[in-house]
């Protein structure tokens, strides 16, 4: 079967910035109802969302100012954020015109009517409170997006492409979470039981942030406090948006892809296995405690995977 | 239904005696049936069917991004079977004839050496290719896929306006109407005996496959790029075809083969059906700066190795001077009487011909012949005096460049208005599109019938406020079969019916001659009345704006899908004026900006708090090594500076990053740590809020 490397290339892509779209649109949700309850504080909740996704000097000088109105503007329907809701889904919807021939018309059908729906709104979504259902509809889109595609996508070599580039991002995504966290004061014990509740209201955004919540009550048995948090985030088996999971399918992605092509690419499953390796025998207290991997390494690792394959696959001869 | 249709114009649905012409019988009873409101209801359903599948075409400077559907009217058009028998014969023997002439001229020239038509006109088109003189294309068949312009004048009769024999588009918007219509009206097609045109796909497919010089040989379909307007096409097609999709720079040459590049190597490529123009083909033969093409595609193409389906060259009998002699080479090539008229021509070229369209100007459409659509043209009867002595400049200027033609009064048909909710008389035209194997023509029934909606206009370009229609042919030439009422056919009925009953009960095509049809009895009338100035391109104010523009227009290699108009170029804002700059009014293509320079980069670890970007990552490796700078891109980079770049973003994220491996501030600051996700070059979007250039995307 034959794969244009273009296409493979508009494939990788496509999973990964349907994945952003949604992923933003998870944490721009919890993070603005959190700010809500949170009063003048609202500063706290916003700078490490907007450490994550960055633009924090690009933000104040088109809005002037950081609060929940101008980062949810910003992250949602701002088309200079290249990370914001509507870019990713633009972008997506842009690969997915190059593959039209190639996916089925449901999956096209499903990403163009995700971009009429969310790439032309703007403010006016805020002032009729609509945020909700903006993040909600562009959570929804990606998750049928995906999920036409389990269901009809055939399983070539094309599906293990969108499958790296939407677990690549995936992994990358929830690593970028707990570091902008463990940076900012959520990291230090609070003496106080006031600031102990702020700081466990802010890990649960965390957790809700990667739709994580339930799964970690019911996992976890115990309270939200920030290592076991980092834990199930980063090393949980089963959790399917956890960094270990995310590379492990990262993993099966690649091995499918190596399959067509045996032999030939042998760094970049060297590369993911050391991830995985990495993440599947790594205490918590190391990672965390020791940067033993640091999360900036483990960051490091996804993005060298992902500069592998794309040397590997996507350039010419 | 009500309906009103006039007296001035040939309608298609009711004679001049205001009587239902019978093939119309049955859409009529069932919009009867249906009734206005249910009827409109689903006219908005088949709106958003085409948004959400976007079945579009491109423009710039619309609010609601660069893509908008294409009006659609459900009423459908139909066309009996004897006509279309006679619309089938004509166009067949019209492109049998012109492939001849195609191979004759590129070979002996004998037409030339016997004086049928003049060298001159032949050898100074601007789209004779002398690169390929005396290639010997595969079958020697020269343009496979044809779509050829067609109107009914004011007596009915069908003529023929325009051959396009390089890159025809729009057969993608007649299936999709035609599934469409199927979806949401089902009943109309009921017992109506519609035939099919599901088999365009597999035709098209069997052809190529057959130009193939090995056996199982693998085709594609080469398009500019998924900005050129017609690039929903070249998807679908593709699609229906089930074969690869590819542009320029997945293609490459070596060995004396052509190649394209996948995840598991390289691929030979035997058969491309190109929706590239000539000129952007082969950089080494044609265009030097062309990025859309494949460097050494035409010695391959020489060698025989790869078939090319339109072949390179086609354009110089569709030039619009040549047209005028299409009848003498159908007489010239196959000693047979022309079925088709062509609207009579006046060639500016001619000594004889030029003072009448100089003193006549004001009676006349003058078109240039290198354009089609709405391009470079003067309405005698819509244009001002200044306009015309202004336009008859350029005529005595260069006559060969220009023709003339008295102004034809398109035939109308009843179309729904959603305002109104009234069915109004429109004017319309016909593109059938016709498939020439070594064994037989094909051509699909029916066609794409475009419609000027615009109420009293009578131009159909899409960017005029023009759609299109479903078009039907039907297996016989009276009104439908009505469903359960088959046992009359066999019982009596009056003589007229019995005979239309008689054509309905036929599995093919009734014999011609069993019963008169309209375009019979009206066939071999050709006077041609001026008068009600109904021309079937260009607008008056439109035209003159076009014509006023032309000379800057960076063209897009293929023909609008819906007009024949040449389509302007994808890439509006700095590259095409640069364009335009160096090229001064000659043919432009839009150009891809090159694709990433083949440096294997050395996976470069994102530093931490990075988000990688597509772009970004081909930033990464082309500021490694640069690639070569084309001369486009170059004045590209010096004229963005001066004009907002009015490209999609994605896009304008690859001109970014050719302009970052060339060194030239990317204005990309120096990362700081949190704003890395920002680093990545991303253009502001081309569409809400940019200085928007007039729309100038021609349908």
């Amino acid at each position: 079967m034959l794969l244009l490397s273009r296409l493979a290339e508009n494939l990788f892509w496509i999973g990964r910035y349907v994945e952003r779209a949604e992923n933003t649109a998870r944490l721009l949700n919890v993070n603005y109802f959190a700010s809500l309850e949170m009063g003048t504080r609202a500063r706290e909740i916003w700078m490490p969302l907007l450490e994550l996704t960055g633009g924090d000097a690009e933000l104040r000088a088109r809005y002037g100012r950081v609060d929940a109105r101008s980062v949810s503007a910003w992250l949602a329907f701002d088309r200079e954020n290249p990370s914001s809701i509507a870019s990713s889904v633009a972008r997506a919807r842009e690969n997915a015109r190059g593959l039209r021939d190639r996916i089925p018309s449901e999956m096209w059908e499903s990403v163009n009517r995700a971009y009429l729906n969310l790439c032309f709104e703007g403010s006016a979504v805020l002032e009729r409170d609509g945020l909700f259902e903006y993040c909600n509809a562009a959570r929804d889109a990606s998750q049928m997006f995906f999920g036409i595609a389990f269901a009809t996508l055939p399983r070539d070599e094309g599906w293990s492409f969108m499958r790296a580039g939407q677990t690549l991002e995936r992994g990358d995504n929830t690593l970028r979470v707990l570091q902008s966290r463990f940076r900012g004061i959520d990291a230090t014990a609070m003496p106080d039981p006031a600031g102990r509740t702020l700081q466990t209201q802010r890990w649960v955004s965390v957790l809700k942030g990667s739709s994580a919540y339930e799964a970690y009550r019911k996992r976890m048995q115990s309270d939200v406090e920030p290592l076991s948090v980092a834990q199930f985030l980063l090393l949980d088996e089963y959790f399917p948006r956890s960094v270990r999971y995310s590379a492990e399918n990262l993993q099966d992605a690649l091995m499918q892809i190596e399959r067509f092509h045996p032999g030939k690419h042998p760094e970049i499953l060297r590369l993911s296995r050391w991830l995985v390796a990495r993440l599947q025998y790594a205490a918590i207290n190391d990672i965390i405690d020791h940067d033993n991997p640091a999360l900036e390494e483990l960051l490091g690792d996804f993005n060298r995977v992902g500069a592998a394959i794309t040397a590997a696959y996507f350039q010419p001869e | 239904m009500n309906y009103d249709p006039g007296q001035q114009f040939f309608d298609e649905m009711v004679t001049h005696e205001g009587d239902l012409r019978p093939h119309y019988e049955g859409v009529q009873r069932y919009l009867g049936q249906l009734g206005v409101p249910e009827f409109s209801r689903r006219t908005e359903l088949l709106d958003l069917a085409f948004r959400n599948q976007g079945i579009t075409f491109t423009v710039y400077g619309d609010t609601q991004g660069t893509e908008r559907t294409f009006p659609f009217d459900p009423v459908p058009r139909i066309i009996p079977a004897s006509e279309w028998a006679h619309l089938e014969a004509g166009l067949s023997q019209r492109v049998r004839a012109l492939n001849a002439f195609l191979d004759d001229i590129y070979h002996e020239a004998q037409i030339l050496g016997d004086g049928v038509m003049p060298a001159e006109l032949v050898y100074t088109s601007a789209h004779f290719r002398r690169e390929v003189h005396g290639l010997k294309v595969p079958q020697g068949i020269y343009t496979h896929i044809v779509g050829t312009d067609l109107i009914r004048d004011e007596k009915g009769e069908y003529l023929v306006l325009e051959d396009n024999l390089r890159s025809p588009s729009g057969v993608s918007y007649l299936l999709s109407n035609r599934d469409a219509m199927r979806r949401i009206y089902p009943g109309m097609f009921e017992g109506q005996g519609v035939r099919s045109v599901q088999h365009y796909a597999t035709t098209l497919l069997g052809l190529l496959q057959s130009l193939s010089p090995r056996e199982d040989g693998t085709v594609v379909v080469l398009t500019p790029g998924m900005y050129n307007s017609a690039y929903f096409e070249h998807a679908y097609l593709a699609q229906q075809m089930g074969v690869e999709l590819v542009e320029g720079r997945d293609l490459f040459v070596d060995g004396g083969r052509v190649w394209m590049r996948t995840t598991g190597g390289r691929r030979q490529v035997d058969v491309i059906y190109r929706r590239v123009d000539d000129d952007f083909l082969d950089p080494l033969t044609f265009r030097r700066d062309s990025t859309l093409g494949v460097a050494g595609l035409v010695e391959v193409y020489r060698q025989g190795r790869v078939a090319i389906a339109n072949a390179i060259g086609t354009g110089v009998a569709d030039d619009k001077a040549v047209y005028a002699y299409v009848p003498d080479m159908i007489r010239y090539y196959l000693n047979e009487t022309p079925l088709l008229n062509n609207v009579p021509t006046y060639l500016g070229w001619n000594p004889e011909h030029l003072p009448y369209i100089l003193e006549n100007a004001a009676e006349l459409v003058i078109k240039a012949v290198g354009e089609a659509g709405g391009y470079g043209m003067l309405i005698g009867p819509a244009a001002t005096q200044a306009e015309v002595s202004e336009f008859l400049v350029k005529v005595r200027a260069n006559p060969r460049d220009f023709i003339a033609q008295p102004v034809v009064g398109l035939s109308r048909h009843p179309t729904f208005y959603p305002d109104t909710e009234e069915f109004e008389p429109a004017h319309i035209d016909l593109r059938p599109y016709i498939l020439v194997g070594s064994q037989e023509v094909t051509i699909i029934p029916g066609g794409l019938t475009r419609v000027a909606l615009r109420r009293g206009s009578l131009v159909v370009n899409s960017s005029q406020g023009g759609g299109s229609k479903d078009t039907w042919v039907l297996e016989h030439d009276g009104p439908g079969q009505p469903s359960g009422m088959s046992q009359i056919m066999h019982g009596d009925v009056g003589d007229q019916r019995q005979a239309e009953l008689e054509g309905a009960d036929l599995q093919d095509p009734p014999a011609q001659g069993q019963h008169q049809t309209q375009a019979q009895t009206t066939r071999g009338q050709s006077q041609y009345q001026g008068g009600f100035g109904a021309v079937p391109l260009g607008g008056p104010r439109e035209s003159e704006r076009q014509a006023a523009q032309v000379q800057a227009y960076e063209q897009s290699q293929e023909l609008d899908p819906l007009t024949g108009t040449r389509r302007q170029s994808q890439r509006q804002g700095g590259q095409s004026q640069s364009q335009s700059q160096t090229g001064g009014g000659e043919q432009r293509q839009s150009q891809r900006a090159p694709a990433a320079a083949p440096v294997p980069a050395a996976p470069v670890p994102a530093p931490q708090g990075q988000h990688s970007f597509q772009q970004q990552l081909e930033k990464a490796e082309l500021s490694a090594e640069p690639p070569e700078p084309t001369a486009l891109e170059l004045e590209r980079q010096v004229q963005e500076e001066v004009s907002p770049p009015l490209i999609e973003p994605h896009d304008q994220a690859r001109a970014d990053r050719a302009r970052t491996g060339q060194g030239e501030p990317s204005g990309q600051a120096e990362p700081s740590d949190a704003a890395k996700r920002q680093e990545s070059p991303t253009p502001s979007p081309a569409t809400p809020g940019s200085p928007a250039t007039p729309d100038k995307e021609k349908f």
